[in-house]
């Protein structure tokens, strides 16, 4: 057999090849404006469906958690002999879980059970990669109900819920006890802002000696979640990043608020901000008070007890306007993805169920302090245990549900961080500042997210 | 360069620019003109359109040697270049199954953003910095270690050694040392009384911080490589300037750094390229990007970090392609001339 290729055959074999690459290449997502619809099933289809064998969870085990979900799923499998949970590191933060389950959608293969953090559920599901889980949760017999109203009502959107929570935290007020009795001042959390500014320059005078001792009050990392924290400065002299979807960056209010807190670290030089981790900073003596997850109570009193150190706690102090009612919940909650099979949906629903549960709550809440999520969890022991898990569970009851500027805005908690960073790092202007940033969270709300919820 | 003639007629073959050419031109063929002659015979055949057996043959050998290699590049680089394209003319959120075509969308609000001037700076400033930093500094060190003394092969693995270390790895380690809190940098400040800059913070001293760790990582690359340009000079020349009376200073800049010019124009494209490119240490030492976003580390936050703006990031990333592109370019046909190969 003689095969004849001719240098014309072989330049147009090559061009066609390439063409081929190209358009491959051109693959991706649909653009014919149509998307995908989400495929949910009715509780009558649900009961006929058997749970997966194998279903996988993942997860940036918050607040150092990775020993107690093994635990928790090895709880669960003993329960659910036929399903088996693979638990899958998905980095070291929301961040990073949320950046490898948005990747994972453009391939075949997603985890069936991820942890979504406040700032990440809503893009979830306003982008159809979760489900929502009503139905889901009938089939598995758990209501709405069995949890608590103020946590499991942060996940409702389109009057349907997509998510149960998980590791939910608010802020709390950690103290070095220590540096407050030097400056004679009450070991107590301060009331409000205004009572801590009285009491901080002695704090810094009192302590100014020790060795690597910086400020009174620290401010947390801002790449971290200043966003977060500040909400409680804004609310607490009547301000706010937004009310609903008007944002109120720049209003008379927010504006005194960031100006204060600019004040805090120039003109008064009582504060400061950490350059990673502010309850680290605390740990090592650096600083008198911070603002910190109550994720880290746990492990930062077992430090304290280590070092011979006394830290307390308290709830987050007030301000000028607002003596109650200043404190954030955040954490994450357990989402399941849209992207699998029905039979993996309903094990995954078995799965975020048992996770949440009373007993399971507990365990984890005991190991962290995070919230207790369910309304039968018994938080006793650990209270007996860890006095100071009161005080984040007290606080739960004066909570308030973030602004949506931070929560539901893509890319909104990264804009609060960068105008964070100009007023607290680089003396900035805060009214301009903040006028700057009410444009930009405008136009991401116009563009990102105003089309998608009236679709 | 050169010129083909399909009738087989004598081809002329231009000589290479600059130093070259002026070598060739007087060394071979004194007075002549400037192109250089070639007298080929005419090739047999060579207006056959169609192969021969053993031609034929060459062809398929050439193709199952090339094709694995050419079509993993065509896979791996070509193919996710024209998606990356592609992506760039999209309204895409990551994650989402669908997108909306932009055009150039993308391109007119990166250039028309108050954060393109910013981003296109701080790139500037870090590979400027760091290109000039790590090339000077390895030159010097290359000098250095180009000195008889005890112990310089110990000195030269030292020099080399962050280079082979990981990215990651070295980003945490410096971090720890410019913690204002409790790094190793701060400690010692105290001890002088004086308290540590805001590194993490500030968002230019960010830029230096990682500016400096990102210099001191690569400079045992430049080092390396210049010293072994530095032992290809001829002892004999610097000999000969030396009896004649030529300093130190003299010659060092009359001969050793014109005949280093190969090896700083090698340099210049391998570490602009790598500047251009490095992710690594600006992800673990500043993961906001505060001060710090370089082209590429913008085109990640984008994508990845908490907006998903995955056609925006394309376009970012294309800006930094074309941007490489040029650059390469520039190089090559300018930058090239000033080289002296000996």
């Amino acid at each position: 057999m003689s095969i004849s290729l001719t240098r014309k055959h072989f330049l147009g074999l090559a061009g066609a090849t390439l063409g081929a690459a190209a358009m491959a290449a051109c693959a991706g997502p649909s653009t014919d404006g149509a998307g995908t619809a989400l495929k949910t099933l009715s509780p009558d289809e649900w009961s006929k469906v058997k749970p997966a064998a194998s279903i996988s969870f993942m997860s940036s085990h918050p607040g150092k958690s990775r020993d107690t979900e093994m635990k928790l799923i090895e709880a669960f499998q003993s329960a659910n002999p036929g399903i088996t949970v693979n638990l899958i590191t998905g980095g070291s933060n929301y961040e990073e879980v949320a950046q490898k389950f948005q990747t994972a959608q453009a391939g075949s293969e997603v985890p069936d059970v991820v942890v979504a953090s406040d700032v990440w559920w809503f893009r979830y599901a306003v982008s159809g990669a979760i489900l929502p889980i009503d139905d889901l949760l009938k089939a598995v017999s758990v209501s709405t109900s069995d949890y608590s109203p103020g946590l499991i009502g942060d996940y409702k959107h389109a009057n349907q819920q997509w998510a149960v929570p998980y590791a939910r935290s608010t802020p709390l007020f950690y103290f070095n006890k220590d540096h407050f009795k030097a400056a004679g001042v009450p070991e107590r959390a301060p009331a409000t802002w205004e009572e801590f500014a009285e009491w901080a320059p002695g704090i810094k005078e009192a302590n100014s000696s020790n060795s690597g001792y910086q400020n009174a009050y620290q401010y947390p990392a801002i790449a971290g979640y200043a966003g977060w924290t500040l909400q409680n400065v804004l609310w607490g002299q009547g301000g706010s990043w937004s009310k609903e979807w008007d944002i109120t960056a720049d209003s008379e209010a927010s504006t005194a608020a960031m100006q204060w807190v600019q004040d805090s670290i120039v003109k008064h030089g009582w504060a400061g901000v950490s350059s990673k981790n502010a309850i680290t900073d605390l740990q090592a003596g650096a600083v008198s008070a911070t603002i910190s997850s109550s994720a880290d109570l746990a492990a930062t009193l077992k430090a304290a007890k280590e070092a011979n150190m006394r830290i307390g706690v308290g709830f987050l102090p007030g301000g000028s306007a607002a003596s109650t009612q200043v404190c954030p919940t955040g954490g994450s909650g357990l989402v399941i993805a849209s992207k699998t099979s029905p039979e993996r949906q309903l094990a995954a629903a078995k799965f975020v169920t048992f996770m949440t549960n009373a007993q399971s709550t507990t365990a984890l809440s005991a190991a962290t302090g995070y919230l207790p999520v369910a309304e039968a969890a018994d938080i006793s022991s650990i209270v007996a245990h860890t006095p100071e898990f009161k005080t984040v569970v007290d606080q739960l009851k004066v909570t308030r549900t973030q602004d949506f500027a931070r929560t539901f805005l893509p890319g909104g908690d990264q804009e609060l961080a960068k105008a964070a960073t100009k007023i607290m790092n680089e003396k900035a202007d805060v009214k301009s500042t903040l006028t700057e940033l009410r444009g930009t969270l405008e136009g991401i709300y116009n563009k990102d997210v105003k089309p998608k919820l009236k679709a | 360069m050169g010129r083909s003639n399909t009738h087989g007629a004598p081809a002329t073959v231009s000589a290479a620019p600059g130093g070259m050419h002026e070598r060739v031109h007087t060394e071979s063929h004194g007075a002549q003109s400037s192109r250089v002659s070639v007298n080929r015979p005419p090739i047999a055949g060579i207006k056959r359109r169609r192969w021969n057996r053993k031609t034929q043959r060459d062809a398929w050998v050439f193709v199952a040697f090339a094709a694995p290699n050419v079509l993993l590049i065509l896979l791996f680089t070509y193919r996710p270049l024209i998606t990356n394209i592609y992506y760039s003319t999209l309204d895409w959120t990551l994650g989402s199954a669908s997108a909306t075509a932009v055009g150039v969308g993308n391109y007119v609000e990166f250039f028309t953003s108050p954060d393109a001037s910013n981003v296109l700076a701080v790139t500037a400033v870090f590979t400027i910095t760091t290109v000039g930093g790590a090339m000077i500094l390895g030159l010097l060190v290359a000098l250095a270690l180009n000195q008889k003394l005890k112990g310089r092969t110990f000195a030269r693995a030292v020099v080399f050694a962050p280079y082979v270390l990981s990215g990651v790895g070295v980003g945490l380690v410096w971090l720890f040392i410019f913690d204002p809190t409790y790094g190793v940098l701060s400690w010692i400040l105290r001890g002088v009384g004086q308290a540590s800059p805001q590194w993490v913070n500030d968002p230019k001293l960010a830029l230096v911080m990682v500016t400096i760790v990102y210099v001191w990582k690569n400079l045992g690359y430049c080092a390396v490589v210049y010293l072994a340009g530095l032992q290809s000079i001829p002892t004999q020349l610097m000999e000969a300037a030396a009896l004649d009376g030529a300093s130190n200073v003299r010659r060092f800049l009359s001969i050793v750094v014109p005949l280093l010019s190969p090896t700083t124009f090698f340099l210049l494209i391998t570490s602009l390229l790598s500047s251009l490119q490095a992710f690594d240490i600006i992800r673990i030492m500043t993961p906001s990007g505060n001060g710090t976003s370089t082209l590429i580390f913008d085109s990640y936050l984008q994508a990845f970090g908490s907006y998903n703006r995955a056609g925006y990031s394309a376009a970012i990333s294309v800006v930094l392609f074309v941007g490489l592109l040029v650059m390469t370019a520039v190089q090559l046909r300018f930058v090239e001339r000033k080289v002296h190969y000996s």
